[in-house]
Order: C-alpha cells, then sequence, then structure tokens
C-alpha cells in the first residue's frame, strides 16, 4: 500500500469491495443491517444531531462513491446526511442518488435505531463499530450518564490511520494464492416476494442455554448452527427427493469469519473472509450426527492461518492482475458483472453470519434492550441467516426473498426440541399485497 | 405475549396467527403491542407516471412519422432531424436539466455541450453559413465557464463537486482554436476571446487550487 495521509479525503476501495458496486442491483443489494433497540422510544432531532457528531469522528463514511478511469473510489461527500424512518424493505437497495450519495441509512423506528450498509464501505464489524459510537452520542444527547470506557470510540478521539487501511492486502502473500475451483451450490427454492420485500424473522434465545446447548455437542455456537442449519435444508428441501438432479448439487453454506480476530488490525472496512462447509446431500438417511462431524471438520480446515491467507491472497492477486487493473472502469464493470453473476453467487446455498457477543460499557447497559442483525436476501441466495448476541439474549435472525418458510420453522422448532426458549419477532411479510 | 402450541413459541404481536406455521397463537397475556417492524407501505419507487408514458409516446410517434415524411419527400435535405433533435432535447433537458439530482456543474456541462451540437446541426441542415460554430458554439462555452465559475466562487464549500467540470469545459473551449486551424471556423474573435477566457480560469486554477486538480488526477487515475 502506498502511504497516504489521514487528513486525505478519498479512498481507495478495498480488495474485497471492488466487486460489490458492479453486482449489486434491486435484487442482489449487498446491504446489511444492524439494530440496536433502546428501552425508550428514540428522539429523531437528537439522533439526527447525534450522526452529524459521528460523521465528523469517522470521515470515512462521510464519502459517495464515484467512478474513475480503472477503478471506483469513496470521495468526500459534502452533502448532509439525514436519517430516515425505517419502512417495510429490509436491508433493500441503497440508491445513492435519493440517499443524498451517501452509502448507508441510518434508521429508526419506536425504540430502534439501525444501521443499513452497502457492504462496500464496511462489514459487520465496522459497523458494529460505528452504531455502538452512535447510540452513545445518542444517549449523552438525552443527557443520560454514559462513560466510553474504552470500548467505543467518541467524538473526541482522533480517527487513526489504521482504521481506513485495506487489511486484505497487508496480509497478502504471494506465494500462497492458489485459487481452487469450486462448484456451483445447491439453490434454496421458492415463490419470489416482490424485489422491495423481505421476509424476517427473529428467534430471540437465551444466550446460556445457547452456550451450552452447543458445548454439549463439543462445539461453537457458530459450528454447532450451521450443522443445524445444514440439517434443517436436507430435512425440508432434500430428503425423499435424492434423485432429483438439481439435488444432487452440493449444500454449501458461507460463514464469514472476523479476520480482526485472527490478524492484529483496527481497520473498519471490509476484513472478513470465510469458511464455507460442503456436503453432497442426494443420499436418503443422512444423520444429524454425520452433518456435525463434517461440519466440525470444515471449520477447522477452513480456519487454518494458511487457508485464510490463501483465500485473502486469491482475492487480492485477482485484483493485483495487470490486465484486469488497466481495463477502463466500465469495461471491468461488465467482466466483474458477467464473472460474478456466472460464478460467484451460485457457489452458495445460503450466509450464516455470526457477529458475535456486542459489548458495550456498564453505563450504557441500563438503556439497551438487545441487539439485532440481518442480511439481505436475494435471487440465488434466497434465505440469509445473521446472528447477534447482547447480555442474555441470542438473537437469530433469519430474511428471506421466497414466501415459503419451512426451513425458518424447523430450525426454530429443532432448537425448541432442544429445551430452548425461543421468542419470534417477525415482520408478517404474509400480510404484504 | 401470545404463544404457539405447535412451534412452541412465544411472540408479541397484535397478529393472530404464527409467522412459523400459520396457526392461531394462544393468548398468554391480552395487551396491545407496538409491532416490532412497520408494516406495508406499498410501492416506495413510483413506476413512471403516465405523463411521462404520455410525452413518450408522443414523442416517439412523432420521429418515425417525421422519419417517414423525410424519407417520401426525398433524402437529400434532411430536415426532419431539427424537429428531432428539438424532441431529443427537450428530453435532454427535462430530465438532466430539471429532473436529475446531478450536480448544477454537471448540469451545465451537458445541457451547454448538448446544444452546441444541436444548433450545428441547425445551421449545417439549413444554410450552412457556419454561424453556430462561429459564433453560437463560443458563446454557449464562454458563458458556461463564467456561470460555473460564479457557482463556485458562491458555493465555495462545495467547490471540489463543481471543478471537475469546470476543467472540462474549459478545456472544451479550446478546441474551437483547433477548428481555427482546419478553416472550419472563420470568423477569428469569439474563439480567441474564449480561448483567453478559458486560459484565464485554467491558470487561476492552476495557481490557486493546484492540490484540487492533483487529487482530482490521482483520484480518477489511479489504478
Ligand atoms: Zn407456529
Amino acid at each position: 500500500m502506498p502511504k497516504q495521509k489521514i487528513n486525505q479525503d478519498w479512498f481507495k476501495l478495498d480488495n474485497s469491495a471492488k466487486i460489490f458496486p458492479s453486482v449489486s442491483n434491486s435484487s442482489e443489494t449487498n446491504t446489511f443491517r444492524v439494530t440496536v433497540t433502546l428501552k425508550e422510544e428514540v428522539n429523531v432531532e437528537l439522533l439526527q444531531e447525534a450522526v452529524n457528531i459521528i460523521l465528523e469522528r469517522y470521515p470515512m463514511f462521510k464519502v459517495r462513491l464515484k467512478k474513475g478511469i480503472f477503478w471506483a473510489y469513496f470521495d468526500y461527500n459534502s452533502k448532509p446526511f439525514i436519517v430516515q424512518k425505517m419502512d417495510h424493505r429490509v436491508c433493500g437497495e441503497i440508491i445513492p442518488i435519493e440517499n443524498n450519495g451517501y452509502l448507508f441509512k441510518v434508521l429508526y423506528h419506536h425504540k430502534d435505531i439501525a444501521i443499513e450498509m452497502f457492504h462496500s464501505l464496511a462489514d459487520g464489524g465496522g459497523v458494529m463499530q460505528l452504531l455502538k459510537s452512535l447510540v452513545y452520542e445518542y444517549l449523552l444527547l438525552n443527557r443520560k450518564p454514559v462513560t466510553p470506557d474504552n470500548i467505543i470510540a467518541t467524538k473526541n478521539d482522533k480517527p487513526e490511520f489504521e482504521e481506513y487501511e485495506d487489511a486484505n492486502a497487508k496480509y497478502y502473500n504471494k506465494k500462497n494464492r492458489k485459487h481452487i475451483p469450486e462448484e456451483k451450490a445447491y439453490r434454496v427454492k421458492g415463490t419470489y416476494l416482490d424485489d422491495d420485500q423481505t421476509g424476517l424473522i427473529s428467534g430471540v434465545l437465551n444466550t446460556k442455554q445457547m452456550l451450552e446447548l452447543a458445548r454439549k455437542n463439543d462445539m461453537t455456537v457458530t459450528e454447532y448452527l450451521t450443522s443445524v442449519m445444514m440439517y434443517i435444508i436436507y430435512k425440508t428441501q432434500i430428503q425423499y427427493r435424492e434423485h432429483m438432479r438439481s439435488n444432487e448439487k452440493p449444500v454449501k453454506i458461507f460463514v464469514p469469519v472476523n479476520l480482526r480476530k485472527h490478524f492484529p488490525s483496527k481497520t473498519l472496512r471490509n476484513f472478513t473472509n470465510f469458511i464455507k462447509t460442503n456436503m453432497r446431500m442426494d443420499k436418503p438417511d443422512i444423520s444429524f450426527e454425520e452433518i456435525k462431524v463434517l461440519v466440525k471438520e470444515q471449520f477447522s480446515q477452513g480456519i487454518k492461518k494458511e487457508e485464510l491467507i490463501r483465500k485473502m491472497s486469491e482475492n487480492v492477486a485477482f485484483e493485483k492482475n495487470v490486465f484486469l487493473r488497466m481495463t477502463p472502469y466500465f469495461l471491468k464493470n461488465y467482466v466483474l458483472k458477467i464473472g460474478f453473476n456466472m460464478l460467484g453467487i451460485k457457489l452458495n446455498t445460503m450466509s450464516l453470519t455470526n457477529i458475535g457477543r456486542t459489548v458495550f460499557p456498564e453505563s450504557m447497559k441500563p438503556y439497551i434492550y438487545d441487539v439485532t442483525a440481518a442480511i439481505y436476501a436475494g435471487k440465488f441466495n434466497t434465505i440469509g441467516c445473521a446472528i447477534v448476541s447482547y447480555e442474555d439474549k441470542f438473537k437469530i435472525t433469519f430474511t428471506r426473498s421466497i414466501i415459503e418458510n419451512q426451513i425458518e420453522r424447523e430450525f426454530f422448532r429443532h432448537l425448541t426440541s432442544q429445551g430452548l426458549d425461543i421468542e419470534i419477532e417477525s415482520n408478517y411479510v404474509e400480510e404484504y399485497s | 405475549m401470545k404463544y404457539c402450541n405447535k412451534c412452541h413459541i412465544s411472540i408479541k404481536t397484535n397478529h393472530n396467527y404464527c409467522p412459523l406455521c400459520h396457526q392461531t397463537l394462544e393468548v398468554t397475556k391480552d395487551e396491545e403491542v407496538v409491532e416490532k417492524y412497520p408494516p406495508y407501505q406499498g410501492k416506495l419507487r413510483p413506476v413512471k407516471d403516465i405523463t411521462r408514458k404520455i410525452l413518450m409516446f408522443i414523442s416517439v410517434t412523432s420521429i418515425i412519422l417525421l422519419l417517414v415524411i423525410n424519407f417520401f419527400t426525398g433524402l437529400d435535405i434532411l430536415w426532419s432531424l431539427i424537429p428531432i433533435g428539438s424532441i431529443l432535447y427537450f428530453w435532454i433537458l427535462m430530465t438532466v436539466g430539471i429532473f436529475s439530482k446531478h450536480n448544477i456543474a454537471f448540469k451545465l456541462f451537458i445541457l451547454t455541450i448538448t446544444l452546441i451540437f444541436f444548433i450545428y446541426m441547425i445551421d449545417e441542415l439549413s444554410s450552412s453559413e457556419g454561424w453556430a460554430l462561429n459564433y453560437v458554439a463560443p458563446l454557449l462555452l464562454g458563458s458556461c465557464i463564467i456561470a460555473i465559475s460564479f457557482i463556485i466562487l458562491i458555493k465555495r464549500i462545495n467547490y471540489r463537486d463543481y471543478i471537475t467540470y469546470l476543467l472540462l469545459i474549459v478545456l472544451f473551449s479550446i478546441a474551437p482554436i483547433v477548428l481555427i486551424l482546419f478553416d472550419v471556423i472563420t470568423v477569428l474573435w469569439p474563439s480567441l476571446g474564449l480561448f483567453v477566457l478559458a486560459v484565464f480560469i485554467l491558470l487561476f486554477i492552476i495557481f490557486f487550487f493546484p492540490k484540487s486538480i492533483k487529487d482530482e488526477i490521482k483520484k480518477r487515475f489511479h489504478a
């Protein structure tokens, strides 16, 4: 990476961000949402004020996307940022021209403060930090006695250069970048909802109960829930129909890995990689035990440092390709779009992302009810799952672009059958018409 | 609070069926709750409105009609291009000039350049006296430069958004000089006047906003 000055007001797109502008549209929005639910109704004026304060602290979000000759870039955005009332859309397309050029939205709805972010600008980890700072400033403006306790970055902290860095390029290893071709994944089919509609169903579990259940199965929570997901997909979509051609394709679950936990970096930008489970399920009577063993094995393979660096370097090497670099941006756009539509998106059955535990300072906890995360559901990956926990609330949120919801139903029924108490939240998409 | 005895889940909602299995929920505690998510608000991005459709229909049919009439009255004079050009320019004016949310410098730039092409076409198709390039083009480019410069002077804060278009229009303004060399432009003073203005503005930018230009080039050309 060339040396960049901290006071610069434009940024290159990081390695994983480069693909998104070319491949996003009204159905593949590449948007995700993180929500903090307070215990009181949100005051819109104070929220707006807090956002204005926070954007001064995080210049990397005060940008818009512009096209250059070879690559797009983020340029300083002088227009005001306006908070919006949440509507029925969940992780809808962020259309810059309707959003003063900004690539994220701050939404409010009763007690909820949510950030919807275009994936090009940041990943779940980065947005969580932004949202925490926003809620902190909001509570402060609301005259609540909150303190940052080294957990929250406040308006008084100076932005650090590390927050902008493209960490992928930093850990790139030329010698370890072998490309491993992949097979297309099984796809969950169904009756599509309209583009602007998304079905959302959350299950709120008890964190302790959930951790115990995973421990009882000798797995991490993510491993356990991924196994359940594989099993439920098999149960609801494939079993008794194993002979069908389309069911020969392997079920693959894309599980993002927050690389900040594996490599030192303070970046707010994209710094995630993934583990992928992969299993052909075209046979009768696959047992849950069998799936668990396989998932555990695939997780331990996928999380190895060399494997993470390989996947990272594979992407960076692609970007560093001289021919691609010298292709004008508008052509690149087509190349990326075609390549991604032919391959990228079809390599996964669905994504299951575990953002993990959200930590707030003691002083903020009395004001925060819970935290929710959601990812978009597109035309190929018709269902998505996002998990986040705060204190004793462990929340699993499904989003779907189809009417059918057997997977959600059976998934939660599986967990209740293990003795877990679940409270459901839904946006009742079936009422839409 | 409500409960589904089939899924064994509880839920806070005013709806009376379970979102997982659609079976009727048991009421365990009768209360009015605030729904967690907002209800459906209909299509938020309206389909093209009817006036637009009508205008589009009239435009397309007139263009076809004009082309057909022109074809039967002989193709040696392509007079139909003038009304067709007007229709197209009307659309550019509407979409870019009025309804787009791009910044004003971009709008001025696009409208000026397209207007020059349109006027040049009229000149060529009518008497071909060369007034379009001799007088109108330099005048339009000059006004555009002055307009964008004024906007930059007034709206200091946003000057970075506009300076690219100012630079572009300045570069376009040097084009008439080239046309003089090829004898396309025969009346010298408007083009020379424009050239002086363009060079003046260019030097002004180079002297007073050197970082902006450097940044702009770096941004646009990074590979
Ligand atoms: Zn039910």
